[in-house]
């Protein structure tokens, strides 16, 4: 990992080994900031009009030639940025990206902290880069911890393309850009709507870090449930068929089976609980009058003002085309799309994103495309009471389309819906509610970085903690994430063992023990004593609750 | 449908055509002028000889061992029976008091109070022997009217059939707890025309015994059914109704199976009347004789169970017809070729029974409650569960018959009968005989019914219930749970019917060869359950199927977890080797997601051989590695951990691992050269100094001096470096 550190943009100094070639390189980038009318001072001034954030993707392979740079953009946040701030701050990122490949080539800058913004660097597909920076301002809730930027970006990207493919597919398919652009800002500014608090867009901050962006939550269960879900699972994977299918079920907006590989586990089940839980649809049917008024409302623009689309660039980012009154040059789906999921009277979850029309309930069943078999998948959802049910059957294996999903559907009602009652009884009688999962006295999160599975203690209740303690943990563990990084490059494939206790100013502890992949993270506010008493409290945690893995020797 | 019931034979040539059966002592008794051939029926052989005791001449109305089988009574008319005693040759002779009453018959009984039951026309005397003054004492007199009775000894209840119709009913059972008496109860008839009234028949009354309950069959022939009715302790209850085929129905049961002989179609149609279904098992199938003997030498038999069914037609006796005009069907399971002089045991075909029907899970249901012959019933359950996996059947056809094995497995633990192994049959006790003078004394008989008399002493609990050839332990466990009530039994008893046949050859003297009453039937049996235990399972079912179907192994994977489902409900465990075998296949489809939940969530059990299964398959997946070794920790194999940790290049995890766990059985050289390879000085000063510390003497050992002298190489060329 490399991390520069900037506190001025032309400052003059440079790394010891520059040889004579990288200081004329060097002086190329800032002549291409120079040539796009950019400084470093605007950067800052575009920060504050776009509320503190940007987001921006572009390909490095393309608009290599001077009167060609708007090419290389795929994706600007927010869009009514003039073009030659979007191309100066993409400029930038490009000239160190291509700057710090000399010395990493494998990989390049992940992180710039400049004296007011942090800039976050993603590198989602060959030479396709996120980068989203964001403002260090004075309000001091404004504390981020890198790793948990890059986490958004790492989910926008790997629900992009379980919906739409990767983007240099999307590229090659139409290599003017327009068709990806076209995908990509719709989706994120649904995405992005999520963050929505007022009319504030609220990143993963210090609070959030008792949590794990990129993993699964997972309800614990008995054996014996464990045994009805699994030939739940079976009876629900046979009625379709011989071919390779794959589920997912959930209770709540925990995951209790699936069949899928962590990556593609990880992406629908965050799919799932956005868009698809019985909590997500709830959330959603508070709006659902207004829906059903217009069939027109899918491609609606998002109403916040924020995120709505400045004139100017929506012709490039093709928003404009996305939308019913624009000329439908490229048909684009919003899988996003808040409040586009219902229940039908079958119990399958049914939605017009993907065509047709909700009141006649005749409509296209939606797709995925899943980054373990490479493969496009009919995406099946079905719902009763609190179990949720995605069930996933290749494209391929059925002929004739949506009347062959339909008889498949009817098919696994047939075989499953005693079995789905059964489990869905077994497993509320063993649900122990929201706070299930919480431990007196700790407040801590849990991840297994084998399997992408985290347990943390319920919002609700982190939210008791002080800030200095919540900040104190934040720092422990952008310290824990760059040493887990050194690990990596150091020594790749070997898990590093790793415990660290700090004292916060409020004389709380924050604690974090790595082992054998997997990470402990914990707030202790009443163990104010000794480091010996903070200690046992981990270990009494280890030993009850995970089976001993934190436990020292 | 071909072959459904083998017969066995055993038969007697010059006998006179008189036979009674004794259902108590489970004796065939042909009586000539002064003699008394006996053949035990018990274990079932055909070439038993017979016992001859001598007894007086004259009329025979009926004919019964006592249950010590010491005296033979004999009711001689109506109003008289003789004893002899068996000995001695005592005799003595117990007539009616009353000239208005008249005997109907008698039977021994193993009541506390009394020993023998004298049935009249004005209700029951129970007398008790006794031994001393060689005499019946008057116990006790239930006064009725009684037109006909029906008794077996396997229910120990009699029917005392009354009124015009003759369809009201008192019972008694008089079993070895006690005398109980039922409510009356009314049969229900159906009238042929609206005045007419048809008169119930005794021949058209069965007493069955089956799973321990105790039914009473009736046979309504204007509605052409098959009334049932079941004996509680306080109650008689309609159970609905079978329909019949036949003007003339007999009723048989064979391990607890009911056969309804349609014998004017000449087939049987079985019901397993266990849970409530009145459905039969099967078609209506065919009668076979099986093992007939030839006519010239009677000996060779192979063993009945080996023994092809031969068709109806190979034997040379053609007199052997199927349904013949001589036909006697005595109590439970014996058919009594009167014309033919062969004795008939009924056995089921299990085989084509099975076979007779797609619905494995009832027909597994079926073949799990057979205890005659539950090593086939066993074995074929097996092949039925293997079969229908590779035949990839529903799985949730295939998840109701593992339910149905598992549950019948837990049962039989319950029970103890799994673990008992060979229970031998018990052979009716022949106690030898303390000669007690029989004295004789006359009494006169009228009319006969050839009810046995029993003898054995049967554990049965409470009530009445063991049958024959049947390990007590099943039954009797199942009597007591069946609060209230007592055992069903079902027994085929044509009282009428013999006593029909009595009269025509009464008196005829058997000089000739007796029958081949047999004495043991062959143990085949050794299991008293067909009930399959998860390591067979494993063996028998699920390595084979694993075996011949190659890809895909999803399907068996289904199966499998049907059966850990069905065996978690019954709280039975799991073969570790079935387990295993489900890790196996989970990684060969790499199914790895579901693998880990499995593991995760413990459907898949930790245990040693699971988590070097986990590790081997691991070599794919790392998750799944992981898991083995998480699960070596787990089990505490704290062994093989530390080993592991060593392989994988965490030996200073493995040492700290060792020292916690005082795991001292591991050479330190292992430590010592995989921190070598690491090339870190660091880390060998390190190991070196740990076992310098912790191992005494180690100082001493060519390993220290190995490595010591290796580290300070690494040292020098460091500095060099």
């Amino acid at each position: 990992m490399l991390e520069y550190s900037f506190s001025k943009p032309n400052s003059s100094r440079s790394p010891s080994l520059v040889t004579e070639d990288l200081r004329s390189f060097i002086s190329k980038i800032y002549t291409v900031y120079s040539t796009n009318s950019a400084s470093f001072m605007g950067l800052s001034s575009i920060g504050t009009a776009s509320d503190g954030m940007q987001l921006c993707i572009f390909d490095l392979r393309r608009g290599q030639h001077e009167g060609q740079e708007l090419d290389k953009i795929l994706y600007f946040f927010p869009a009514d940025l003039p073009f030659s701030t979007q191309l100066s701050v993409i400029g930038l990122s490009e000239g160190l990206i291509t700057f710090t490949r000399i010395f990493s080539p494998e990989a390049a800058c992940e992180v710039i902290e400049a004296e007011r913004h942090s800039h976050v660097f993603y590198e989602a597909e060959p030479d396709i880069w996120m980068v989203m920076i964001v403002e260090k301002s004075k309000d001091s809730e404004a504390i981020w911890r890198i790793d948990a930027l890059r986490e958004v970006l790492k989910e926008i990207h790997s629900l992009f393309v379980m919906f739409h493919g990767s983007i240099r597919a999307l590229l090659e398919r139409e290599p003017g850009g327009g068709l990806t652009r076209a995908h990509l800002y719709p989706f994120i500014m649904d995405y992005l709507r999520d963050f929505l608090v007022g009319k504030k867009l609220q990143l993963p901050s210090f609070r959030d870090c008792l949590m794990e962006r990129r993993s699964v939550q997972m309800l614990t269960v008995g054996r014996e449930a464990a045994i009805e879900v699994q030939t739940l699972v079976r009876i629900l994977e046979s009625s379709a068929g011989n071919l390779p299918c794959f589920s997912l079920i959930l209770f709540q907006d925990l995951l209790v089976s699936t069949t899928l590989s962590p990556e593609d586990t990880i992406n629908l089940y965050k799919y799932a609980v956005l868009r698809l839980t019985p909590l997500a649809l709830s959330s959603g049917a508070k709006s659902w009058s207004y829906l059903r008024k217009g069939n027109s409302s899918s491609h609606v623009s998002i109403g916040s003002t924020l995120l709505s689309t400045g004139s100017v660039s929506e012709q490039f980012y093709g928003s404009h085309d996305a939308s019913p009154a624009g000329d439908n040059r490229y048909h684009v789906t919003r899988p996003l799309q808040h409040d586009k999921w219902f229940k039908g009277k079958d119990g399958f979850l049914i939605t017009d994103i993907w065509g047709g029309d909700i009141g006649s309930l005749n409509v296209t069943t939606p797709t995925v495309w899943l980054h373990q078999t490479e493969e496009r998948m009919y995406l099946c959802a079905y719902q009763y009471k609190s179990l949720t049910i995605i069930l996933l059957i290749p494209l391929s294996s059925i002929l004739n389309g949506d009347q062959g999903v339909s008889i498949l559907k009817q098919q696994l009602l047939e075989n499953a819906s005693l079995k789905i009652l059964k489990v869905e009884e077994k497993l509320s009688k063993g649900w122990g509610g929201e706070n299930a999962y919480h431990v007196s006295g700790y407040r801590y999160l849990l991840v297994d970085g084998n399997r992408d599975i985290s347990r943390a203690s319920p919002p609700t209740k982190v939210t008791t903690l002080s800030k200095e303690s919540l900040l104190a943990l934040n720092r422990l563990r952008e310290e824990v994430d760059a040493e887990k990084s050194r690990a990596k490059w150091d020594n790749p494939g070997r898990e590093k063992d790793l415990e660290v206790c700090i004292r916060a100013k409020n004389n709380a502890w924050a604690v974090a023990r790595i082992t054998g992949g997997k990470e402990l993270y914990m707030v202790l506010e009443k163990a104010n004593e000794t480091l010996l008493y903070a200690s046992d409290a981990v270990e009494k945690f280890s030993n009850r609750y995970c089976s001993g893995t934190f436990s020292l020797d | 449908m071909i072959r459904n019931l083998s017969f066995e034979v055993k038969i007697q040539h010059n006998l006179k055509k008189c036979f009674y059966y004794d259902d108590g002592n489970k004796l065939l008794l042909s009586p000539t002028s002064n003699q008394v051939f006996s053949w035990k029926t018990a274990p079932f052989s055909p070439n038993a000889a017979p016992n001859i005791d001598s007894i007086t001449e004259g009329p025979i109305c009926s004919i019964r061992f006592s249950l010590d089988e010491k005296l033979i009574a004999v009711q001689r008319s109506n109003t008289s029976i003789i004893f002899f005693h068996r000995e001695t040759g005592e005799t003595f002779t117990h007539r009616c008091k009353s000239e208005s009453e008249s005997i109907l018959g008698f039977f021994w009984t193993d009541c506390p109070s009394c020993d023998i039951v004298v049935v009249k026309t004005s209700g029951l005397d129970l007398y008790a022997y006794d031994h001393a003054s060689k005499s019946l004492a008057l116990v006790e007199t239930k006064k009725m009217t009684v037109s006909w009775y029906v008794y077996t000894h396997e229910s120990r209840l009699v029917l005392l059939a009354s009124g015009m119709q003759c369809k009201t009913f008192h019972g008694f059972q008089l079993s070895s707890v006690g005398i109980i008496r039922l409510p009356k109860f009314e049969m229900v008839m159906a009238k042929p025309e609206a005045n007419s009234k048809p008169v119930l028949a005794s021949e058209d009354v069965y007493i069955v015994t089956v799973y321990g309950r105790i039914y009473c069959l009736q046979v309504d022939r204007v509605a052409m059914v098959l009334h049932s009715y079941r004996f509680y302790r306080d109650a008689i209850i309609q159970q609905g109704s079978l329909p019949i085929y036949s003007h003339k129905v007999a009723v048989s049961v064979v391990d607890n199976v009911l056969l309804v002989h349609q014998v004017d179609a000449k087939v049987i149609i079985l019901y397993d009347i266990f849970s409530d279904s009145r459905a039969p098992i099967s078609a209506p199938l065919p009668v076979l004789f099986r093992g007939f003997p030839r006519s010239d030498s009677f000996t060779s038999r192979p063993g009945t169970k080996e023994s092809e069914s031969l068709e109806a037609s190979d034997s040379n006796d053609n007199e052997a017809i199927i349904y013949g005009e001589g036909w006697t069907f005595l109590v439970p399971d014996l058919i009594c070729d009167v014309a033919n002089m062969r004795l008939w045991k009924i056995h089921l075909d299990l085989e084509a029974i099975s076979a007779s029907s797609s619905e494995v899970p009832s027909v597994l249901e079926f073949l799990q409650r057979r205890k005659l012959e539950a090593n086939k019933a066993k074995q074929l359950c097996l092949a039925i569960t293997r079969t229908m996996i590779l035949e990839r059947r529903p799985i949730n056809m295939v998840a109701k018959s593992m339910d149905v094995l598992v549950t019948s497995y837990a049962l039989s633990l319950k029970a103890g009968s799994y673990f008992k192994g060979i229970k031998t049959e018990r052979t009716s006790s022949s106690v030898p005989n303390v000669s007690g003078p029989g004295q004789g004394v006359d009494v006169n008989t009228g009319r006969t019914d050839g009810l046995g008399k029993s003898v054995q002493h049967e554990s049965a609990s409470r009530v009445n219930s063991v049958s024959v050839s049947r390990p007590s332990n099943y039954l009797s466990s199942e009597t007591e749970d069946s609060s209230s009530f007592e055992p069903l039994k079902i027994s085929s008893n044509d009282a009428q019917f013999d006593s029909g046949k009595v009269d025509t050859g009464a008196e005829s003297s058997a000089t000739g060869n007796p029958l081949n009453a047999s004495v043991s039937e062959q143990q085949e049996s050794q299991l008293t359950s067909p009930a399959i235990s998860p390591d067979e399972m494993y063996r028998f079912v699920f390595a084979p199927a694993e075996e011949e179907m190659i890809g895909e192994p999803s399907y068996l994977v289904s199966i499998i977890l049907e059966f850990f489902r069905s065996a978690n409900l019954e709280k039975v465990k799991v073969h570790p080797n079935l387990y295993v075998l489900t890790v196996q296949l989970l990684a060969r489809s790499e199914q790895y997601a579901e693998l880990g939940l499995c593991v995760i969530n413990k459907i898949i059990e930790p245990s040693k051989e699971v988590a070097l299964q986990l590790l081997e398959s691991g070599r794919q997946n790392f998750q799944i590695r992981k898991l083995g070794s998480d699960m070596l920790r787990q089990v505490s194999l704290h062994q093989d951990y530390v080993l592991l940790l060593v392989q994988d290049g965490y030996y200073l995890e493995a040492l700290r691992y060792a020292r916690k766990h005082k795991v001292t059985t591991i050479r330190p050289s292992l430590f010592l050269e995989a921190a070598m390879t690491s090339n870190d000085s660091q880390h060998l000063a390190a190991v070196l100094r740990f076992f310098s510390d912790f191992i005494p003497g180690f100082h001493s050992t060519s390993d220290f001096s190995t490595y010591y002298h290796i580290l300070n190489e690494m040292n020098s060329s460091s500095v060099v470096a």
